[in-house]
């Protein structure tokens, strides 16, 4: 069994890193305090563990996770106007992009080699692939007759994408963000202004108060309550959401999930490694795995990249992959390199694409790339490769040159 | 042929009416010779097209989307419902964040045709300096910004403006014949370079002639582009030079006066200058008395350039373009509003072509199509316009 270390002093573990095998023994919950509706706990699914379809059941479970937590799970299509917004605003579809000199880079000696290719989210309007998600459900908003869209965000891409699409749609829009992260991503915070966004610094922001305004105007409201981080942006977030349910849709952000950011290292206690070393619990709304303390206490998640800061799946994504670890199918190959991997190579990954490519990625996308210099090698010759390049790295130079 | 506009009464390789040509030194010459065949003949290279295609389409993400911009659409629409439609030419999401890299990747790809291994261009950095650690990060081996440096990215900062950097990697060029390729990433120049980079960027106008067809079946009635050196503008307008029905505007930066003229700076070659030879062209450009060029002046630092496009110089004289100026301060009103809209942040360049949409749209009956060229993403304008 593996147990979290709580922070510590941070000496920098490099080769003390152990086994991490997943473990199922504590389950505890964690609820908003003012939540008004009723959370459901699945019950342990059937013949579900052995289908390899990964489809949800009705109530929108996978295996043991994900499940209908909250309240609202319509979905409606209407495939032909997102299609067409999806092509004429957003620029789909992207490219598949032959990434010939990164595969040049993964040869070995005798030639042979995967072939890389890149699908090139980083080229969406707003640069990263969070739109696609914020322009369906703005069109799901509006079908619904809602005027007022929220969304939480870490980084700042999912309010940026957010705040642009409401400014499309012409819907009033409210985003919740951590005051540290609001320091930390000054300039998104300035763009969410420019789309329309106007930012009020309150100092304890738990009611939500229903302000109508002459024009369609974003609010960006510091969260000062808690370690003001996208956790806490996301509690205020659905705190917002659960008393104003009539007349406002939450823009759920779909997380980059996949490579982790093991931060200082996994046995340092400072990650946000949460599939790899989390354990299972119910946060806001999904049973999913989280970094908790012996208290069930939410541990603070760290990493170089805001976007990767927080591993909260509130989607069913998460419970997707939850599945998938639980079979230890997914997550093991990648438990025992992740940590020296991420923390070494990921700034070498991100300089390493604007040399060979031309293409900067974002810091997140650049985690991904890392992991190629572990996986090509394994490769038989002439393995093909796809990589989601999932954002642009303009946001991230700043960052990046002080560490290269 | 294709060196000349079309409908040209006795075209001349090179020239356009009489603008254009090679006023170069003789070093430069039988360099531009040898360029003007290699250009010659790709064009009619198959593999080629095929490369620059591929290239565009799975690298730049091209076709870039004719987007129907509703709300602007309706921003413009008089008392009684009616006005034009306003349709974006979405440039702003190519790789690079501008219609930049269709002329670059070509020409990228030409030049390792030619054999050369290091390219050498010229770039403004003013009030971009995020861009030159950009510009550090990435390599110059397959693609470049168009900066001053070698395959292994030297930024080499030159004292005053872009023309001082112009100059210096000229001379750059001049000691490298062989093995350096000097990559123009604007339309002025002594020719082939004004026809090589307008061709290379006409795919912006051949897409949107089968968009617009897709769109509403016919050609567009009105293109709007910002102007400082031309080839955003000539990219979108090249292909429609033939159509008499379609209306072309180029906007210029205006600076920090008006747009009535006055002795405050700006960067109106085709408004307000004289024909003179720059870089190598016959075109019209900005000069004092004495022949100086005047120092230009715009908050969008890619339209201050004291010269402009042959080609385009010599449409203003046909009368086939119009040409207007915008101040600063109705750009970055432009700006704004495009942001709060339509979601879409435009470069303070492509401001200025959405800025004059407030006097154009209210002469224009109901239902005009109008194509407005987004030439590039304002992402980074926005220290910028904080500021202003």
């Amino acid at each position: 069994a593996t147990s979290i270390t709580k922070p510590s002093s941070l000496t920098y573990p490099r080769s003390s890193f152990s086994q991490s095998s997943l473990t199922f023994n504590k389950v505890s919950t964690f609820r908003p305090k003012s939540l008004t509706v009723s959370c459901v706990m699945t019950q342990q699914p059937e013949a579900a563990a052995q289908s390899t379809v990964l489809r949800p059941d009705s109530l929108g479970r996978f295996g043991k996770f994900g499940g209908k937590y909250v309240p609202e799970t319509l979905i409606q299509k209407k495939r032909k106007e997102l299609d067409s917004i999806l092509r004429d605003y957003v620029g789909r579809e992207t490219p598949l992009y032959f990434a010939e000199r990164l595969t040049e880079h993964y040869k070995r000696p005798n030639g042979e080699g995967p072939e890389i290719y890149l699908k090139r989210e980083d080229l969406n309007h707003t640069g990263a692939h969070k739109i696609n998600n914020a322009v369906a459900q703005a069109l799901l908003a509006k079908k619904l007759g809602k005027e007022r869209i929220i969304a939480e965000t870490g980084a700042g891409q999912h309010g940026v994408a957010t705040a642009t699409v409401c400014a499309r749609f012409g819907l009033k829009c409210i985003i919740y963000m951590g005051a540290q992260d609001m320091e930390r991503q000054a300039l998104n915070v300035f763009r969410m202004k420019l789309l329309g966004a106007e930012v009020l610094k309150n100092q304890i922001c738990i009611v939500v108060s229903t302000v109508v305004l002459e024009d369609y105007t974003i609010l960006v409201r510091a969260v000062h309550s808690g370690t003001a981080t996208l956790k806490d942006a996301t509690s205020e977030a659905i705190r917002d959401w659960v008393t104003n349910v009539e007349t406002t849709h939450y823009i759920l952000d779909v997380r980059l999930i996949g490579v982790e950011a093991a931060g200082f290292g996994l046995d340092s206690g400072k990650h946000a490694a949460t599939l790899t070393k989390g354990e299972v619990g119910v946060l806001h709304g999904a049973m999913s795995y989280l970094l908790q303390d012996d208290d069930g206490q939410i541990i603070e998640p760290h990493s170089i990249s805001a976007g990767l800061n927080t591993r909260w799946e509130i989607a069913r994504r998460a419970g997707q992959i939850g599945w998938l670890m639980g079979r230890n199918k997914f997550m093991s190959p990648f438990a025992n390199c992740l940590f020296s991997l991420v923390i070494i190579y990921k700034n070498a990954a991100f300089k390493r694409l604007s040399r060979l490519e031309g293409i900067i990625p974002a810091l997140e996308t650049s985690h991904a790339l890392a992991y190629l210099e572990k996986l090509c090698p394994t490769l038989p010759d002439g393995t093909k490769v796809v990589l989601n390049c999932s954002g642009r790295g303009d946001k991230d130079v700043h960052t990046a040159i002080k560490h290269l | 042929t294709i060196s000349t506009v079309s409908g040209e009464k006795n075209p001349i390789v090179g020239k356009f009416g009489s603008f254009g040509g090679k006023f170069v030194g003789e070093v430069l010459i039988s360099p531009l010779a040898e360029l003007e065949s290699e250009f010659n003949s790709v064009l009619l290279d198959h593999d080629f097209k095929m490369e620059v295609e591929t290239a565009l389409r799975d690298y730049v993400g091209r076709e870039t989307p004719l987007y129907h911009a509703q709300k602007l659409t309706d921003h413009y629409k008089n008392i009684n419902g009616e006005g034009p439609e306003i349709y974006i030419k979405r440039e702003d999401l190519s790789h690079g964040g501008s219609y930049k890299m269709n002329n670059v990747v070509a020409q990228a790809i030409l030049a390792k045709r030619m054999g050369r291994k290091s390219i050498i261009t010229a770039t403004n950095m003013l009030r971009k300096p995020s861009n030159v650690q950009l510009m550090e990060l990435l390599g110059a081996q397959k693609v470049t910004k168009s900066i001053k440096q070698r395959k292994k990215v030297k930024v080499k900062p030159v004292e005053g403006s872009f023309q001082a950097a112009a100059s210096e990697s000229t001379r750059e060029w001049i000691s490298n014949l062989q093995t350096g390729y000097y990559l123009a990433g604007t339309a002025v120049g002594p020719h082939p370079i004004p026809t090589m980079v307008r061709e290379f960027n006409s795919v912006i106008g051949k897409e949107t002639r089968r968009q617009a067809m897709e769109k509403w079946g016919g050609s567009p009635d009105v293109l709007v582009a910002c102007v400082g050196t031309g080839c955003n503008a000539l990219g979108l307008f090249h292909e429609f030079v033939g159509d008499k029905n379609v209306r072309m505007i180029g906007v210029e930066g205006g600076g920090v006066g008006t747009n009535t003229g006055g002795d405050q700076l700006h960067s109106a070659s085709l408004v307000r200058g004289e024909v003179g030879v720059y870089h190598g062209a016959m075109c019209y450009l900005l000069q004092d008395e004495q022949g100086q060029i005047t120092k230009t002046q715009s908050i969008a630092s890619g339209l201050e350039f004291p010269g402009v496009s042959p080609e385009l110089s010599f449409l203003k004289d046909a009368g086939r373009i119009e040409c207007y100026t915008v101040t600063d301060q109705e750009a970055l009103d432009a700006y704004k509003r495009v942001c709060r809209l339509e979601g879409i942040v435009p470069a303070l360049e492509a401001s200025h072509a959405f800025a004059y949409l407030e006097k154009l749209c209210p002469k224009l009956p109901h239902g005009a199509k109008v194509v407005v060229n987004c030439s590039g993403t304002g992402y980074n304008d926005a220290a910028t316009v904080l500021n202003s």
